[in-house]
């Protein structure tokens, strides 16, 4: 049975190369072994010779370097010389034979964790090496396809693929039959109708549903929709968990491989990233050009400059808009969260003439496409088909998630790697002409704001692998630069062919891969193909964009394109090799986080708790640290009641693993924050993708309005923009900000430490209103003066104890002084040993003896001896919602939120005073007595 | 990860006297580089540095030498060989061969063991030998060509001035330094 099982097994290998498959030389010394051990001598001996041979150094006999027993200064040189050959040749011997073996010689990123078994995990280059030691050492080789199955699960599993297998075979030969009966009959048999292959289907005002998987992976996607390069990702990244999607899609959260500092070095100063961003949500609005004018100003988009001639570029076409948007909420108006709008323009021979006619021009038939993010997507989608309804003539709303994908790129290599992958199909495209001038860019922030190219390319797969640009060649040229500074895109602007959904239908129906091998094979060697009318044009859309914190970070390039034609971009782009060595590296969500982070900018959701979607993320951030917090043992995780926070206080403020903005603002607590079943049932809503249409309008309906009755008490919570914040400041009459809003802010610590998420943000404590004058060289002795303060208050000169710690005052040298009078005296750098004792010896004796039993409790009036408290709970301001050591800035940052109606109150106090003095604040993570000095600034 | 450390020393054996049978005056290049005789086995070296290193340290220095000793290379037409032994222990074995004075062999010839050069790995030891032979052989054609005095042989002999101070170092702060790399020049 066993026997014939093996036959079987061994027999399939012939006729189906599969992909693992032990090097043949190693099978036949097993069965070598099997038959006599002594035909073949072992590996490890001979191994073992081969390593003493390798290290043995040749002399010669002392007769050599004799003439006849004589000193002779001919044979003295020939005695050297051998010896300086023989030493070389040891030494190079030694080399190659040394102890490494070739799968630890690869780059890391190129390590396979099988690769010590399996040969076929190093690069090609390397196998025949591979095999050759593995035959050496004797590894044991396993062959997935003959292991036996262990487990009842793998057993059922083999035997349904021994069964699919007798099916198929049963069927080619069916079919060959056929085709043997066809030929024999010829004429009758053949087909006359041509039919066209069947469009997706794309319904109004309704959400679509995603594409049909293909039969093998539609039980994995049931909850969740893949994206486009999901099988490529899935082998390189940390995807979501299978149960839990993340915005009901499989997101790769992060490469496999370490990669911060790369990432950091990638996006900044060398290489690129790049993003599959496919998850991110396309609706298409078309209708009348005023309707759709309403829309958009229903949705927050009221700033006069869009409107007016100012947006007339953004209107045509040539400009994106991006910002947050907001719907109407009772009386005021809540952040949906953040959109990019691009219209379609218009053939410019028409817009030209009825650009006096503003009627006219209202009624013109428009398009424009909103790009949002997928955790808002079904809030924002609601209002929109909500407003659009509202409209007379009625506009529509398409839903194109799974029409329009997109890819994101960021660093200095971005551009070029576009220009590599993106070949403009038709030369005479004015956009496409611009786009491949664009040569020598190095920051697509150094494009005009928000530019936009709408273009269609040829398939990347048709000159695949990628040619490198030539960059070198480009750098400050003028033409680049009077590129930059003209934008030439307006004249002859055509309708974008990604609004078009036949053209995105073409391309998407690319030549399989199988026939552009052929072609390949075909041509003649390093030519590229040709481009035939079997290949359509594929449409794109690349708009780059600015990090909103300005200066000198990089932009990022999006490119839209058809939901089928990422996959092939998306390829090339991995392959393409940077004019400063690598290739492009892989991000996943936390690299977006990341670099978001280090531009000093907050990332949609994770910092927006001011919106719906933001506030969904906070709750399940609070489930996960709940559940991480739960897992610990009891005597190494924190315990939040015992917490000493110093002059008596007891106990974390709020709950310690949440930015706790109901404590905060007072607001009541939902009964457990760690029931992640509510979230999931809010976020991730399996209807919401593939339900019947019968069904369809309950399921919208349950989906439009599911944030009002299932949100927690924290979506109460407002965001305020930085504009509005500023004007309320700067403005005479004292109008305060509403109670609950919240601002966004970006901390910098000022000396030292480092914020993580969820600590806790403090504005300066004020000085008490009886002694408003309190004499700066009190402030110069808080150590050592217990009497200033009572025990279980705080010191009254806090204030000015955290001012002292600015390093830029003079006092603080004095204020050091004092501090460590008890510390031993530091002994300098670089001192010899016996200064370094007589140091020592002075310390042990002149130093005046500790205070015994210490004056106060510790943490009574200061921490750790010096160390300001931290202020109480009246001057908690807000909390941070992610913070680490920020690389770029080479110091703690950190961005987080804070009370819009406190740092009001701060402000308007110091204006009187410096300004700068209302900026501070005091950091300190959950669960920590210690706290630092920050400044915060407005995102 | 435990890993042996070891020291390699590059020891070379220097004459003073002509071998029997030789006549004339020698260059002082040859009467230094003699070769030695073929007699001289690594077992025989090995030997007499443990008799050395017994005699000076007693059985606990002979102990702690016996187990990591061993000749890697030995040439007798060049008289030079190279030693390895544990890093904690290579003092003993530097002091045992300052003390030889004589070929550990049966009516051994008076001689100099010299120890030119200290390496954690082989291969700068190597390197080493190679720079010295290198230097030798020019020497030697210089003392073909005639010269009197040669650049090479000095540059040989004379080390360089960094590698005294650096010696000069080590014998300071004997108690803690642990510098014991590097190339070692009594000239």
């Amino acid at each position: 049975m066993d026997n014939n099982k093996k036959q079987a097994a061994s027999g399939k290998a012939a006729d189906s190369k599969k992909r693992k498959e032990a090097p043949s030389a190693a099978t036949g010394t097993k069965n070598q072994n099997q038959q006599g051990k002594d035909s073949r001598p072992p590996a490890r001996p001979q191994k073992r010779v081969k390593f003493q041979d390798a290290r043995n150094i040749r002399s010669q006999p002392s007769d050599a370097a004799l003439d006849d027993g004589k000193l002779d200064l001919q044979k003295f040189l020939h005695a050297r010389e051998f010896e300086i050959k023989a030493l070389e040749t040891s030494m190079r011997k030694c080399k190659s034979a040394n102890a490494t073996r070739v799968f630890q010689q690869v780059p890391r990123e190129m390590r396979r964790r099988t690769a010590s078994h399996n040969a076929k995990r190093v690069p090609k280059r390397l196998r025949d090496r591979a095999k050759r030691e593995m035959l050496e050492d004797n590894t044991p080789t396993v062959e997935a396809r003959k292991r036996r199955p262990r487990t009842t699960r793998a057993r059922i599993r083999a035997e349904n693929a021994k069964r699919l297998e007798k099916l198929a075979a049963k069927k080619r030969k069916r079919a060959l039959q056929r085709e043997a009966e066809g030929e024999n009959k010829d004429e009758p048999g053949k087909t006359t109708i041509q039919t066209r292959a069947p469009r997706p289907k794309i319904r109004r005002d309704t959400l679509n549903e995603p594409p049909k998987p293909k039969s093998k992976f539609k039980k994995r996607q049931i909850n969740k929709t893949w994206l486009p390069t999901h099988l490529w990702h899935a082998k390189r990244a940390t995807m979501t968990e299978p149960t839990k999607p993340l915005w009901r899609f499989a997101i790769p959260l992060t490469p496999t491989q370490k990669c911060y500092r790369p990432t950091h070095r990638a996006s900044g100063q060398k290489g690129t990233v790049f993003w599959d961003t496919s998850y991110m949500s396309t609706v298409r609005l078309y209708g009348a050009a005023g309707g759709i004018e309403q829309v958009l100003k229903a949705l927050g988009l009221v700033q006069e400059s869009l409107w007016g001639n100012r947006g007339r570029k953004w209107r045509n076409g040539t400009r994106t808009w991006s910002g947050m948007v907001s719907r109407q909420q009772g009386s005021s108006r809540r952040d949906v969260g953040p959109a990019t709008i691009i219209w379609n323009p218009t053939p410019t021979d028409e817009t030209t003439a009825p650009e006096s006619n503003t009627t006219e021009q209202k009624k013109t038939q428009r398009q424009i496409l909103i790009r949002t993010h997928p955790s808002c997507f079904l809030e924002l989608f609601d209002e929109l088909v909500k407003l659009a309804k509202l409209q007379t003539p009625q506009v529509h709303v398409e839903d194109l998630r799974f029409e329009i994908g997109s890819i994101e790129l960021t660093g200095p290599g971005s551009t070029e790697t576009l220009l590599a992958v993106l070949q403009p199909y038709h030369t005479e495209e004015r956009h496409g002409q611009v786009f491949s001038s664009l040569v020598g860019v190095t920051n697509p922030a150094s494009l005009p704001k928000d530019a936009v190219l709408g273009f269609s390319v040829k398939d990347p797969r048709l000159s695949y692998p990628p040619k490198r640009v030539d960059t070198a060649s480009k750098v400050s040229d003028p033409a680049l630069l009077d590129t930059l500074t003209q934008w030439p895109v307006e004249e002859q602007v055509k309708p974008y062919g990604l609004f078009d959904r036949d053209v995105r239908f073409k391309a998407s129906s690319l030549p399989p891969q199988k026939s552009i091998n052929r072609r390949k094979g075909a041509n003649i060697p390093g030519q590229e193909i040709q481009v035939t009318a079997a290949d359509p044009p594929i449409p794109v859309i690349v708009f780059a964009s600015r990090p909103t914190a300005g200066g000198q970070a990089q932009g990022t390039w999006t490119l839209l394109a058809p939901w089928k034609c990422i996959l092939p971009i998306w390829y090339s782009i991995v392959h393409y090799p940077l004019s400063t060595g690598g290739n492009p590296r892989l991000g996943g969500l936390n690299e977006q986080r990341q670099i978001a982070f280090e531009q000093g900018t907050a990332w949609f959701p994770g910092d927006f708790l001011g919106t719906n979607a933001g506030v969904v993320w906070e709750m399940e951030q609070r489930a996960q640290r709940k559940k991480a917090w739960d897992r610990r043992p009891k005597g190494k995780r924190i315990e939040w009641a015992s917490l000493d926070l110093g002059a008596g206080r007891k106990g974390e403020i709020g709950d310690g693993l949440a930015c706790d903005f109901e404590h905060l603002f007072g607001l009541p607590k939902d009964p457990s924050p760690s029931s992640s079943g509510n979230q999931s049932t809010l976020d991730v809503d399996p209807n919401a993708m593939d339900v019947d249409p019968g069904e369809e309008a309950e399921a919208a309906s349950k989906l439009g309005k599911p944030h009002k009755d299932t949100l927690p008490s924290l979506a109460t919570v407002e965001q305020m923009k930085k504009t509005e914040f500023n004007a309320l400041v700067s403005s005479a009459n004292l109008v305060r900000p509403p109670p609950r809003s919240i601002i966004s802010v970006n901390i910098t610590f000022v000396t030292r430490g480092v914020a993580n998420a969820c600590a806790r943000i403090y504005r300066l404590p004020s000085r008490p209103s009886a002694t408003t004058t309190v004499p700066s060289s009190e402030a110069e002795v808080p150590a050592t003066d217990p009497v200033a303060a009572g025990i279980g208050s705080l010191p009254a000169d806090l204030r000015d104890q955290w001012l002292q710690k600015l390093p830029s005052q003079k006092s603080g040298s004095r204020c050091s002084k004092t501090t460590t009078t008890h510390a031993a005296p530091h002994i300098p750098h670089g001192v010899d040993q016996g200064t370094r004792k007589q140091l020592m010896a002075k310390s042990l004796l002149s130093g005046d003896p500790l205070p015994y039993p210490r004056p106060s409790a510790a943490n009574q009036t200061d921490i750790g001896g010096g160390h300001p408290l931290c202020p109480g709970e009246e001057d908690l301001i807000g909390f941070v919602t992610a913070g680490a050591y920020s690389l770029s800035e080479g110091k703690g940052t950190a961005v987080g939120a804070i009370s819009a109606e406190k740092a009001f109150d701060t402000l308007q106090e110091c204006k009187s005073g410096n300004n700068k003095e209302g900026r501070l604040c005091i950091v300190r993570n959950a669960g920590e007595s210690v706290g630092w000095l920050a400044r915060w600034e407005l995102v | 990860m435990v890993r042996l450390k070891d020291r390699y020393l590059l020891v070379n054996i220097v004459y003073t006297d002509l071998p029997t049978g030789q006549k004339g005056p020698v260059p002082d290049l040859l009467l230094y580089n003699q070769p030695t005789i073929g007699e001289l086995r690594p077992q025989t070296i090995l030997k007499g540095i443990r008799s050395q290193v017994n005699a000076l340290f007693g059985d606990c220095g002979s102990g702690s030498v016996e187990r990591s000793l061993q000749v890697k290379y030995l040439s007798t037409a060049t008289s030079t060989f190279i030693l390895r032994i544990s890093r904690a222990h290579y003092r003993l074995v530097w002091a045992a061969l300052t003390f030889m004075d004589r070929l550990p062999v049966k009516d051994g010839r008076p001689c100099v063991f010299r120890v030119v050069r200290v390496s954690g790995t082989i291969r700068k030891v190597e390197e080493e030998a190679i720079r010295r032979a290198k230097l030798l052989v020019l020497a030697a054609k210089d003392e073909m060509a005639g010269k009197a005095s040669s650049d090479a042989l000095n540059a040989l002999f004379r080390g360089d001035k960094d590698s005294v101070r650096n010696l000069a170092l080590v014998n300071d702060d004997h108690d803690d330094a642990e510098m014991d790399e590097g190339e070692v020049s009594d000239g």
